[in-house]
């Protein structure tokens, strides 16, 4: 029998390599590609869903691939948020080259979903690169100044990351003489030198600008200003996840073994902390000065990483306690839901700058009028990004903050308290303009069917898992014991 | 199991989509239908209430208790734990009666949007149901916080001219504030080795050196809700903002979360060290009513006016309930519950009738409002007995409450009898108020109108239970007084 993840990963590889015909039929094809494309990609959800009912453990290529929860939590997310932003774009991009884009698309979708299960450095290297460049187009699809400023500057950006993660594993084969993360992990951990210590750091850095950690942060804003605004959820919700799980294979592991420098001040822990730290409060504080919606949420998304950062310090101080459990937990509900309502907040604004034309802030003064739905779903995941119960943003924050409230960390629990309790203040203030703002031209603005599917399942989501959080919290701490190294 | 208190909680929040369709389908149906659904919830916490006043719980227990679990994985735990006592029961009752009483006011003062404001309105009631009935923390802080949404859209669509900026303000002041209180409740949660986030498992078994930031945690989330001074800037604003029957709302429903709060967390949870620092919080509530009373004398807006007499009002309970920690004396906290209640029904009153006032008269400025008995005498007259309730004139039920906590501050240090000269103050504002409004001759010829007579008959359900629970004050001080002996055997430790 055919193993189920095998044929997904055969199937958008596939779909990737031929939608492109499309355009060489040169005949006006419509969506077709990408009714296709989100076919294949409801497909794919639909057997990793069937896969992590019953997870069970393979291998493949010897082992540089293998599947485990984690990494179907992962898949199912990227995949998940792939699908909407392909939803999402029957309506948005209209141009000839629409096959084009689908293409680019699927073969992000495929880099991500590789990554999810990469068991081995060069694995991951070649799922993050098969990830990343279709990216670079993709931002600058659109053909204007500057869409393309912001293809630039994503991809050298994103090659000078490559490159140092390239170097980072480098330096690892180099001192463990093997690719594989485990083995890497145990080499580590038995040669602590400053060496080894480079390598750790080049990976934070590596993985810190997909992750949008401060001070890898800087292209953030541009490039999701700039892209087609499609694209920029896909960058938020999607590639920045795969970013995490990357981290978390790789670093996480490393902190469980590579003991030695616990005790130091540049400890894995204490460097995630002040990471975390930068991250959210820079974040919040530059957010609330913006006078563009997609670099209000580019910002707030800077914020996020942060606060998932929280959830990753416990873990790297002393993996086997409670608080790291909370920790990991809290912080995979977190991308889980992140990746919905930073996703849905993006296509709502999406709609808003497609339809209106225009991005600044004063765009969405009285949106409640002109239109109903994009305001209510875009106030709904607003509230849930700043963790306003019941919503789904609220049971991240919660495990977060538990984690680190008593022990050496506690101060990481207040400074996310207190930046939790700044973000309403931007939070608010475009809820404001929304509802209590009159719009500068008044007149319904039309709503397109498929961004109303899309914004129901996003806000059912939200709600849901905001009310009944247990189905994703036990699928999140069940993922936890994957991070050890084998 | 009973399923009651479930039922006050979910039948409002499930209800309001059902409102907001009928009411946007005709706007006469839905103020009747509100009105009807309002009722019906009024009779359903009617019972609870009896319950409560019938089968009064034990000592530390609680009546009508729901137990679910929540959220389960590993050792962490959360509980769908709804109960209710003396404390809770009094202000569930309230809660369901000023918000028949705001539907009823708003088909008069609110003219648009009507659909989302009854909508809304429900929200917000069965918010505040579970806010009085949850004893899971978290649970509890979940109803807290939904409370803050639709306050945020009441203010912000239908208040004032500047009523964004107090949208914002209310949103952002009341949110740090739950913020840090949660970050109080994680921190006991951890420091208990996640031993459990309910209440009545909680209260008792916290160690002494695990209370003391959790209390300033939760002093600082109930303290602005309150509000005290120097947390309260934002409730002048709001008040003034908001419409009316939101203003109603805000004093009579809001600020008891803060009042519920001091005693079902502050003291109930962390009472040794409430017990250490209860001179601290005598003495902020002192300044609260000094300072609210002092500053209502100066206010030119009725409104504002009555916002800080609630200032005022809310420090008595805050000052009550510590003085039984003090002393142990049970009044004190009795009056502060009783407090709780007669406050409610007293400025609920004030506030709707100022809304009234700025409908008929055009304006709320109390300078400008001259010859109100000869120009709008049913109004002067309701105007006249609502003042009475509020600076505690007997035969008005708030006169007990504020001797109540007197005396018991008094027992606790008797150098707090000093806090006799509030309701002077009190008294001279509002009759201060009384000669310059109702007393004087009108100018001018205003086009001013008068309320009808079943607007009278609406004010008069306000007044009517003031007046009867002078005689029936034991309805609610008899279930109070387990709540009162639990918190201060706490506090106390024998």
């Amino acid at each position: 029998m055919i193993d189920l993840l095998t044929l997904s990963i055969v199937i958008l590889a596939v779909c990737s390599l031929f939608l492109p015909l499309f355009q060489v039929l040169r005949k006006p094809t419509r969506n077709l590609p990408g009714y296709i494309l989100a076919v294949v990609l409801a497909a794919v959800l639909l057997l990793l869903g069937d896969y992590s009912l019953a997870p069970q453990k393979s291998v493949w290529f010897g082992s540089l691939l293998a599947s485990d929860q984690l990494g179907a939590l992962f898949a199912i997310v990227t995949i998940g948020v792939t699908l909407l932003v392909t939803v999402a774009s029957f309506n948005v991009i209209k141009s000839l080259n629409n096959p084009v884009y689908y293409s680019l698309l699927s073969f992000t979708a495929l880099g991500m979903l590789l990554l999810a299960f990469s068991q081995d450095l060069l694995m991951l290297f070649v799922a993050w690169e098969l990830m990343s460049l279709p990216t670079y187009v993709l931002a600058g699809f659109t053909k204007n100044a500057r869409s393309n400023e912001a293809s630039v500057k994503y991809a050298v950006i994103g090659a000078m990351s490559s490159a140092i993660l390239l170097y980072a594993i480098s330096l690892a084969y180099g001192i463990t003489g093997s690719t594989l993360i485990s083995t890497v992990v145990k080499g580590f951990a038995a040669q602590p030198n400053l060496l080894t210590g480079i390598a750790v750091l080049l990976f934070v850095a590596g993985f810190g600008f997909k992750m949008s950690i401060v001070p890898f942060h800087m292209w953030i804003p541009d490039a999701y200003e700039g892209a087609p605004t499609t694209v920029s959820t896909l960058l938020a919700a999607g590639t920045k996840k795969a970013g995490f799980i990357a981290a978390i294979r790789v670093l996480l592991a490393l902190s469980t073994l590579y003991v030695i420098t616990q005790n130091s001040i540049f400890s894995i822990s204490n460097v995630l902390a002040v990471l975390a730290l930068l991250t959210m409060t820079l974040g919040n504080v530059a957010a609330l000065t913006q006078k563009s919606m997609t670099r209000l949420l580019a910002y707030s998304s800077i914020a996020q990483a942060g606060y998932i950062l929280i959830g990753f310090v416990p873990f790297a101080y002393s993996p086997q306690s409670a608080a790291a459990t909370l920790g990991m937990t809290g912080a995979l509900v977190q991308i889980v839901s992140h990746a919905i309502m930073k996703g849905v907040a993006f296509l709502a604004a999406a709609l808003v700058i497609f339809e209106l034309k225009r991005g600044d802030l004063n765009a969405f003064s009285g949106l409640s009028k002109r239109m109903p739905i994009t305001a209510l779903t875009l106030s709904i995941s607003l509230l849930s990004l700043a963790g306003v119960p019941p919503l789904a943003g609220f049971w991240g924050k919660l495990l977060l903050f538990l984690s680190v409230v008593n022990g050496p960390y506690g101060w990481l629990a207040v400074a996310g308290i207190l930046n939790s309790a700044l973000s309403i203040g931007y939070y608010g203030l475009v809820i404001k303009r929304m509802y209590m703002d009159e719009p500068e031209t008044p007149g319904r603005a039309p709503e397109p069917f498929w961004y109303i599917v899309i914004f129901a399942v996003a806000v059912g989501l939200i709600v849901g898992i905001g009310i009944f959080p247990q189905p994703l919290i036990n699928f999140a701490s069940g993922s936890v014991p994957a991070i050890f190294p084998k | 199991m009973s399923f009651v208190l479930s039922l006050l909680i979910f039948l409002p929040i499930v209800g309001s989509p059902l409102v907001y369709l009928v009411t946007r389908l005709n706007k006469r149906w839905g103020i009747s239908f509100s009105a009807a659904f309002a009722a019906l919830i009024l009779v359903i916490s009617a019972y609870v209430f009896w319950e409560v006043f019938t089968n009064t719980p034990a000592i530390g227990h609680y009546a009508l208790v729901e137990n679910y679990s929540w959220v389960n994985f590993q050792f962490f735990g959360l509980n769908y734990l709804l109960g209710t006592d003396g404390l809770s029961s009094p202000l569930i009752l309230v809660s369901a009666l000023l918000t028949l009483l705001v539907v009823i006011g708003s088909r008069k003062l609110i003219d648009h949007h009507e659909p989302e404001y009854y909508a809304l309105l429900f929200l917000f009631e069965g918010a505040i149901m579970g806010v009085f009935t949850s004893l899971n923390l978290i649970l509890f802080y979940v109803f807290w916080e939904i409370v803050l949404v639709p306050m945020f859209f009441f203010i912000g669509v239908w208040g004032g001219p500047r009523r964004k900026y107090a949208a914002m303000k209310f949103i952002v002041f009341t949110f740090v504030g739950s913020t840090i209180m949660l970050l109080g409740f994680l921190y006991v949660y951890f420091g208990m080795h996640f031993a459990s986030f309910n209440i009545p498992d909680l209260s008792g078994t916290i160690p002494t050196d695990l209370q003391y930031l959790p209390l300033l945690a939760s002093f600082i989330g109930f303290g602005i809700k309150l509000p005290v001074v120097p947390f309260h800037t934002w409730l002048p604003d709001a008040h003034v903002e908001a419409p009316a029957p939101i203003s109603v709302l805000l004093a009579g429903v809001l600020l008891k979360m803060g009042g519920y709060g001091f005693l079902r967390v502050s003291i109930g949870l962390f009472p040794t060290a409430s017990f250490q620092y209860a001179w601290v919080f005598m003495l902020i509530g002192i300044v609260s009513m000094f300072y609210g009373a002092v500053v209502a004398l100066l206010a030119k807006d009725m409104k504002r006016m009555i916002a800080f007499t609630s200032i005022n009002h809310m420090g008595f309970v805050l000052f009550g309930a510590f003085a039984t920690v003090v002393s142990g004396n049970l009044l004190g906290i009795q009056g502060a519950i009783f407090q709780m209640f007669t406050h409610a029904l007293a400025v609920g009153c004030l506030f709707m009738l100022s809304g009234y006032i700025h409908h008929q008269a055009g304006t709320r400025e109390i300078p400008l409002l001259k010859g109100m008995r000869i120009t709008m005498p049913r109004t002067a007259a309701i105007l006249v007995l609502a003042s009475a309730a509020a600076m505690g004139l007997p035969p008005f039920s708030s006169f007990l409450a504020e001797f109540l906590v007197i005396s018991a501050g008094i027992s606790a240090y008797a150098v707090t009898a000093i806090s006799v000269l509030v309701p002077v103050i009190t008294a001279a504002y509002f009759l201060w108020m009384i000669k310059r409004v109702v007393l004087s001759s009108p100018e001018g010829a205003a086009s001013v109108h008068d309320m009808t007579r079943s607007d009278v008959l609406s004010f008069a359900v306000y007044l009517i239970p003031l007046v009867l629970l002078i005689v029936f004050s034991f309805l609610i001080l008899t279930p109070a007084q387990p709540v009162a002996q639990y918190l201060s055997s706490l506090a106390r430790p024998p």
